[in-house]
């Protein structure tokens, strides 16, 4: 690799070589998965368009190193920012259509066009963002320390509940036949295969049946101030099935809905703190259970919610919204997902009836409604669970 | 930039409009040797990219389906096991050496060749479409890795196969799956938004000659507001040029004051799902209308 470097470099001259890398390097710092290897590409591609034609340089780049829409819809600015002066853009931005169904979270990056450094320095300030979502008086500008995220104070215990619950998540059947070892129906297909190394006879019959495949859980916790006292604990357990299984996603709500599954999965843990602060705006203040849903239906449902997916919801029901938007709400991912079951923290109090009108409103709706504030009260439920999300 | 013109209006010839950055990756694809991943909404043209680039090319177009449950034997190779096995039956008066019967028996001549491995084994590079990869499960995807990096196959019997020619390879994806970093790493990437006005007029006139100029721009002009409601199922390219169809067929030359309407007549062209389709009443459309 760095013989093809300096190779280019000979022919392009070391400070254009520099210039190029360091997008490189500017696009890493803003989040972009690239490594090593990429550079090699960039300046092959430079060598193939030229560089003195800036649109065509934009657009072979922007193919180059983008790999998903987050990152498509950020790069022109990126782009502006590291080649051109500083206050100068002669591109309109394309991707930046403000009704395109983006998440929340890639929404709150696309219009951080400032360089990784600069971010860093004015996040907790920046209450101008994302406007038409936080125009509540509920909203609150406080972040939160995610530092009790990674406490040692019973990690392994939920770290060993939540493996033994993706270790017996039922398989959900599917119409699709895989091979298999013990099974009723013969594979005539594989059978056959086989008998041809022994001039046709059938000596080793080859099996098969339905295939099975875990349901996909998606996990929306609820981390307004009155549930405070569990959202951590909520998230914790989480970020270990996110560690546990493949197919999770993972989102809070308070006034709006944000997806984390990215930020619980980063293998830092301090990087994953970093992001999660930067989602977590807003944590702690009023909730807006039917709207978050609601918002959720609209953005983030078509991509994450299918035939076998199981909705957790995790969430007291104090809502400061109207029932009816819950109810709606609920009807419609019902007929998403497969399964919607619904654990309230408040329910184990001894005291505790589900009377909040919320509450009252998303009952009939759900699969499953059940208490679920600490390790050994999921432990209790773990059964259940497994059960009503098969 | 001569080149990338020169390819956007050769896609043009190929009833394909193309922004110009599209136009620049599918010249990147070239000269890299690297597959091109298109992400987008359902209905913006995806699968049309493909077509337009081996109409361009003169190459032919390979197409995989992906689709759950697809395994490699669906998508690369599979014996041809009843003619093995007739083949064996008829080898048995035959005295030639079991070795050379076994060789003739794993031979090419028995082989089925699925999308993938067809791809690589023609003369001349085609366009392989692989569509909707996300539909297919992960395990398919790491398959599916091993083609693209090194555009070659292993079959146990027969050995590695290498492509005679590398294919052009065009993958899509809707994102109902979140896709692996390592595929992603692997391909240059595209994200096709809806069409902007200008965009889509000029699909509607290439794609529907018939539509007299007015209608043509009212079509799209009610398309764009319709895309900009709160739908469940947006309209995509190809629904509006249905919806197209349906007004031509109806003999509608203009949307005018009663243009309402014609309009609720051929909707179910246009609006998918019965909700959204709830939300049209004639208040609606009349009011889409007017704003023109």
């Amino acid at each position: 690799m760095v013989s093809q470097v300096e190779r280019s470099a000979v022919q392009d001259g070391p400070a254009l070589c520099a210039r190029l890398a360091g997008f490189a390097g500017f696009l890493r710092a803003n989040g972009y998965p690239l490594g090593a290897g990429d550079l090699p590409r960039v300046l092959e591609t430079a060598q193939h368009v030229g560089v003195f034609d800036g649109a065509s340089l934009r657009w072979s780049l922007q193919s180059l190193l983008c790999s998903r829409g987050e990152e498509w819809r950020r790069f022109d600015a990126l782009f502006d920012a590291y080649f051109l002066r500083p206050n100068r853009t002669v591109y309109p931005a394309p991707g930046a259509k403000a009704d395109k169904p983006t998440s929340i979270a890639q929404r709150s990056d696309s219009d951080e066009t400032l360089p990784m450094a600069e971010r860093m320095s004015n996040d907790d300030g920046d209450d101008t963002r994302d406007a038409r979502h936080g125009a509540s008086r509920e909203d609150t500008l406080k972040s939160t320390d995610f530092r009790d995220l990674d406490l040692a104070g019973q990690a392994r215990e939920i770290e060993l509940l939540m493996r033994r619950f993706a270790r017996r998540l039922k398989q959900v059947q599917t119409r699709r036949e895989a091979r298999s070892r013990h099974a009723r129906r013969i594979d005539l297909q594989t059978t056959i295969r086989n008998s041809v190394g022994s001039g046709g006879s059938p000596f080793r019959v080859a099996w098969k049946e339905a295939r099975r495949v875990r349901p996909r859980l998606v996990l929306i916790l609820d981390v307004s101030r009155s549930m405070s006292a569990y959202s951590f604990f909520y998230l914790r357990l989480a970020r270990e099935l996110c560690a546990a299984l493949t197919d999770v996603y993972c989102f809070i709500f308070h006034t709006r809905i944000t997806s984390v599954t990215d930020a619980l999965r980063d293998a830092d843990p301090w990087r994953s703190q970093e992001r999660l602060h930067l989602l977590a705006e807003g944590w702690g203040g009023g909730t807006r259970i039917g709207e978050c849903l609601r918002e959720f239906n609209r953005l983030h449902a078509p991509r994450c919610v299918h035939s076998r997916t199981g909705v957790i919801v995790m969430s007291d029901g104090f809502d400061t919204g109207e029932p009816e938007v819950l109810a709606n709400s609920l009807i419609e991912l019902r007929k998403r997902a497969r399964r919607i079951v619904w654990l309230n923290p408040l329910l184990n109090l001894r005291d505790y009836r589900p009377e909040a009108r919320a509450m009252q409103a998303a009952l009939p709706h759900l699969d499953w409604f059940a208490p679920g504030a600490d390790l050994n009260s999921l432990e209790r439920l773990l059964p259940n669970l497994i059960e009503a999300l098969r | 930039m001569n080149a990338i013109v020169d390819l956007q209006r050769r896609l043009r010839d190929a009833n394909y409009i193309a922004e110009r950055s599209l136009a620049a990756a599918l010249l990147l694809m070239l000269d890299l040797g690297r597959p091109l991943l298109l992400e987008g909404d359902a209905g913006v043209g995806k699968t049309e990219v493909a077509k337009a680039l081996a109409t361009v090319h003169g190459a032919k177009l390979i197409r995989l389906q992906c689709y759950e449950g697809l395994d490699a034997h669906a998508a690369m190779y599979e014996w041809n096991y009843q003619r093995q096995l007739l083949a064996i039956k008829l080898f048995e008066q035959d005295d030639r050496p079991v070795a050379q019967k076994e060789q003739d028996i794993f031979s090419e001549r028995y082989l089925l060749k699925r999308p993938l491995l067809e791809a690589i084994s023609c003369a001349e590079a085609p366009v392989l479409l692989i569509d909707e990869v996300d539909r297919a499960d992960e395990a398919f995807e790491a398959y599916l890795l091993e083609l693209l990096s090194d555009f070659q196959l292993s079959i146990p019997e027969l050995g590695t196969i290498r492509a005679v020619s590398r294919p052009l390879v065009v993958i899509t994806s809707n994102g109902t799956r979140e896709l692996s970093d390592a595929l992603r790493r692997r391909c240059l990437y595209q994200y096709i938004d809806y069409p902007d006005f200008e965009k889509e007029l000029a699909i509607v006139e290439i794609q529907a000659p018939a539509a007299p100029a007015q209608l043509s721009r009212q079509i799209v002009e009610f398309v764009q507001a319709v895309r900009r409601m709160d739908l469940q199922k947006k309209p995509g390219i190809a629904e509006t040029l249905d919806w197209a169809a349906a007004l031509l067929r109806l003999g509608i030359s203009t949307i005018d004051d009663d243009g309402a309407e014609r309009i609720v007549e051929s909707l179910s062209a246009l609006i998918k799902t019965r909700d959204d389709r709830a939300g049209f009443t004639r208040d609606v459309i009349a009011r889409i209308a007017a704003s023109w």
